[in-house]
């Protein structure tokens, strides 16, 4: 029999939400370790080896020892997977990038002595793909399992797994929303990937961007949809900070 | 004359309480939601709300649901492929005239000569009962398409008419459904008097009104495809596709393959797409044939007034107002479009971006779920190119002309369109040739000898070659587009067939010379004497062995022996990359070949392969039905093919 592929989950910074979704695949758990090895998974068990072909990575990177960890990681492993937000887009961590690192630093440790110590050493946040190449990406703030299952199978069958690159808005269609913005309602939904089944707006809360911005902000049609809702270019900028701080320019980059 | 019943309202509602109770039918009603409107089960008729304006995406949904499984695959066995049909009878009530009118055009794509037996099951196995609106939604503007009444399309049909609700019997099906589970009597002639007067009334209500007649809408469109305004609304446009997603005429659909985590099973799945998403009519070597946002907003928009009409003969919008009110920037109406339009001129010939041609059904069975095949043989021609020999396991031979294609399913993987390489034959066997694109081709390059893959087709229109019987021909082909060029060749060069026809020119360009694809073939060619084979690359490395001719193909056309044939009496056959055509067509038209004498066979995303999931359309033509062959003279007129 073909030996199962080995399997490695690390983080980084991040509320470990994400690796909870995989944890919470319930029954499912029992398929997953049918098809691949499961060598690391912090969260869940106490085993740990370096020997894996595939390392799933939750979090952003935060510190220079970060950066360390993570090339080795990749060094190891012959596909890396970016698990959720922190991970796929920097998400959350990456509103402290408003701020210079030291600044942050001295507004959360105040006169602490922390100068040397190198779990104190900070850089500006950065994605995964900022880092190391990253091959195959699951986004969300968390994760959708769903996807997760599709992503892991399509490794495991041999081919590309199809992340949908069209907004949020084609799903949230299929799932018969009152749009929105006809609530009232400041919704990144029109700009940002799908892939999420527009569990955020199907649950009445505005889509917050999550999953990363597929448009720039500031284009032609955006502009014409902030001006029909009485919005600005401010208005977006400041929601996008959540999730996309620094990329509001990026549009889809893979 | 349809018979009418009436029913007081206290009757109707104990009617629906009646269908619910009976549990013979999934029971489904407009029902709140919000401020708007939606179809959903009812469990009690207290839900049902007749006086809805508009639902926020039409019942459809119903027929072809937003995400539809169409079969189950395992993994484990070789071919094991089950299509999953949707049994459950349904009552569908409160289904206004436009959506009526937008479900019977939806038949006439899905249920064409090629039927889609998923959506056909569904269609069965539903009960329509109709409303006549009583609310005008703020948007819509179904008075000027005239589809605010309908008069046939339903099985039953219900009108408030004050205190009591008449009910149009449309089918036997609906009156058996009345007759068991209602309390009627026939209407009188007051109460149908009613009728005409709470729908006059209705239709003045109307504040979206529509300044071109829909009969004319296929002509102002086609004098108008150049004009400024796609690109000014496109600017504005988010590309969401919101518009079509919630339009009861848009029924295109993207396919995928779903495997379980247990990697032992998985499903076929189609859902909605959108030809307003970039995507949309990406192929495999990642060219996107509609990039620019305007191509797709505009494409929208002729589809809906131009293209279809042209097939079928209808305009396919319904003044619903949907897109309407999903747009965001608010430039997805039709009604507004049409009226801007209106200050524009109009073109009395209206066919010119679409083909009035015959096509062939050339799949039979349930037309979406292949047949298994087997791998013979599998030959790598280069790192990038793999030759298959494929035998259906059915023993038929394919049947197949030269030029026609067939769709290759990997299960769990997905399915793809490949050219046919070999000529047709008497044995189930026939070949085709892969390049290393994308998911299914990668996979197919992995398997092995009696491996399974499945099979649609033979698919599309090929060459007519009765038709060229008499004359003599060229074949111009560069790249992969030998592939489909090879079945037509070995086709002619074949001792059956060759007295039928004169002199015979094969030209040929690849980028590299081992991209040279069927390189035994081109020997083969060049030692026939009764014909010639011209060989050119584009490009050759020193260390790369090749002592022919380097330049692009066109650079081969001074070798033509012109002495030999009468440019008259001569077909041309092209078939290469799109770059390619401009090129070699104008040398060919300095030879002095006509233009109706040239044959084409053009690539695009053919997903379905039916005329059905719309990826494959050139402006109003689907390349999977009436192509990938086609002629010359005709399919130049079609701004999209060559673009």
């Amino acid at each position: 029999m073909k030996q199962k592929p080995r399997v490695a989950v690390f983080d980084f910074a991040d509320c470990e939400g994400c690796e909870l979704e995989i944890a919470d695949l319930e029954e499912e758990i029992l398929d997953l370790i049918e098809i691949v090895d499961i060598v690391s998974f912090r969260e869940v068990m106490k085993e740990h080896s370096d020997n894996y072909d595939i390392a799933i990575v939750e979090g952003s990177i935060m510190r220079p020892i970060d950066e360390q960890r993570l090339r080795k990681i990749r060094s190891h492993a012959k596909v890396l997977v970016a698990l959720g937000a922190c991970a796929t887009i920097g998400g959350i961590n990456k509103i402290r990038n408003q701020w210079m690192p030291d600044e942050v630093m001295k507004e959360v440790y105040g006169n602490a002595n922390v100068k040397g110590n190198e779990l104190f050493n900070v850089n500006k946040t950065k994605a995964v793909n900022e880092v190391v190449p990253v091959d195959y990406y699951i986004h969300g703030c968390p994760i959708d399992r769903d996807e997760f299952k599709h992503v892991i199978t399509s490794i495991a069958l041999g081919k590309k797994p199809e992340i949908p690159r069209y907004p949020v808005c084609v799903e949230c269609k299929k799932n018969e929303n009152i749009c929105q913005f006809e609530l009232g309602n400041f919704c990144l939904g029109p700009i940002t990937r799908a892939g999420c089944k527009a569990i955020c707006p199907t649950n009445n809360s505005p889509c917050e961007g999550c999953r990363g911005l597929i448009k720039k902000a500031e284009t032609e049609c955006v502009k014409e949809v902030l001006e029909r809702y009485k919005l600005s270019y401010e208005d977006i900028r400041r929601r996008c900070t959540m999730y996309n701080y620094g990329r509001e320019e990026c549009g889809v980059d893979e | 004359m349809k018979k009418i019943q009436s029913m007081s309202k206290k009757d109707f509602t104990s009617f629906v309480n009646t269908l619910i109770a009976s549990k013979t039918y999934d029971v489904v009603g407009v029902k709140a939601k919000g401020e708007r409107f939606v179809y959903d089960t009812l469990d009690t008729a207290d839900d049902l709300r007749l006086d809805f304006d508009v639902t926020i995406i039409p019942p459809k949904k119903y027929f072809l649901p937003q995400y539809e499984q169409m079969m189950k695959f395992s993994l484990e066995k070789p071919f094991d492929v089950h299509p999953t049909f949707d049994d459950q009878p349904r009552v569908i009530i409160g289904v206004h005239p436009y959506d009526i009118i937008a479900l019977q055009q939806s038949d006439a794509v899905y249920l064409d000569d090629q039927k889609d037996d998923f959506y056909k099951k569904r269609r069965q196995n539903t009960i329509l009962i109709a409303c006549d609106i009583q609310k005008v939604s703020e948007r819509s503007f179904a008075a000027s398409m005239k589809t605010n009444i309908v008069e046939d399309g339903f099985d039953l049909l219900v009108t408030n008419i004050g205190n009591t609700y008449t009910i149009t019997i449309g089918t036997e099906k609906g009156k058996k459904l009345l007759e068991k589970y209602g309390k009627t009597k026939d209407a009188t002639t007051e109460e149908i008097k009613k009728i005409k007067q709470v729908r006059d009334t209705l239709a003045s209500k109307y504040k979206q009104k529509v300044k071109i007649d829909k009969k004319e809408w296929p002509e102002y469109l086609v004098a108008n495809y150049q004009n400024a305004i796609w690109e000014e609304h496109a600017d504005k446009c988010m590309e969401c596709s919101s518009c079509t997603m919630v339009c009861p005429t848009c029924y295109c659909y993207d396919v995928r393959d779903l495997v379980s985590l247990n990697m032992k099973d998985g499903q076929r799945l189609r859902t909605w797409d959108g030809c307003m998403l970039k995507e949309f009519t990406k192929v495999g070597s990642g060219e996107v044939f509609r990039d620019d946002t305007k191509e797709r907003y505009r494409h929208r928009f002729f589809r809906k007034g131009n293209y279809l009409p042209q097939r079928y003969g209808f305009v396919a919008c319904v003044g619903c107002g949907r897109c309407g009110i999903a747009c965001l920037p608010n430039i997805a109406d039709p009604c507004d479009l049409m009226n801007e339009l209106a200050h524009f001129g109009k073109e009395e010939e209206t066919g010119r971006y679409f083909i009035k041609q015959k096509t062939t059904v050339v799949e039979k069975g349930i037309i979406h779920v292949p047949r298994s095949a087997t791998i013979r043989k599998i030959q790598h021609l280069s790192d990038t190119d793999t030759f298959f020999e494929l035998e259906l396991d059915d023993k038929k031979p394919l049947g197949h002309d030269p030029g026609q294609f067939v769709e290759v399913s990997v299960f769990g993987i997905g399915e793809a369109p490949f050219g046919v390489s070999s000529p047709p034959t008497d044995t189930p066997l026939f070949e085709i040739m892969v390049r290393r694109i994308g998911n299914v081709t990668t996979k197919l390059i992995g398997m092995k000898p009696g491996d399974k893959v499945g099979i649609r087709g033979p698919l599309g229109t090929g060459f007519n070659m009765k038709s060229f019987e008499g004359k003599n021909l060229i074949f111009c082909s560069g790249g992969t587009g030998m592939v489909p060029m090879r079945s037509v060749i070995n086709y002619v060069v074949d001792k059956k067939h060759r007295d039928k026809y004169k002199n015979i020119t094969i030209l040929y360009g690849a980028k590299r010379p081992k991209e040279i694809v069927f390189m035994p073939d081109v020997d083969n060619w060049k030692k026939v004497h009764d014909l010639q084979c011209e060989v050119t690359v584009d490009k050759c490395e020193p260390t790369e062995c090749w002592g022919g001719c380097v330049g692009l193909v066109t650079t081969l056309f001074p070798k033509v022996r012109m002495d030999k044939f009468d440019s008259k009496n001569t077909i041309a056959i092209v078939i290469g990359p799109p770059v390619m055509y401009k090129f070699v067509i104008q040398c060919l038209k300095t030879m002095g070949i006509t233009d109706d004498n040239i044959y084409v066979s053009l690539e695009r995303r053919m997903k379905c392969g039916v005329g059905k999931c719309g990826h494959c359309q050139i402006n109003g033509i689907y390349t999977c039905k009436e192509g990938p062959v086609f002629n010359y003279q005709q399919i130049k007129q079609l701004p999209e093919a060559f673009e």
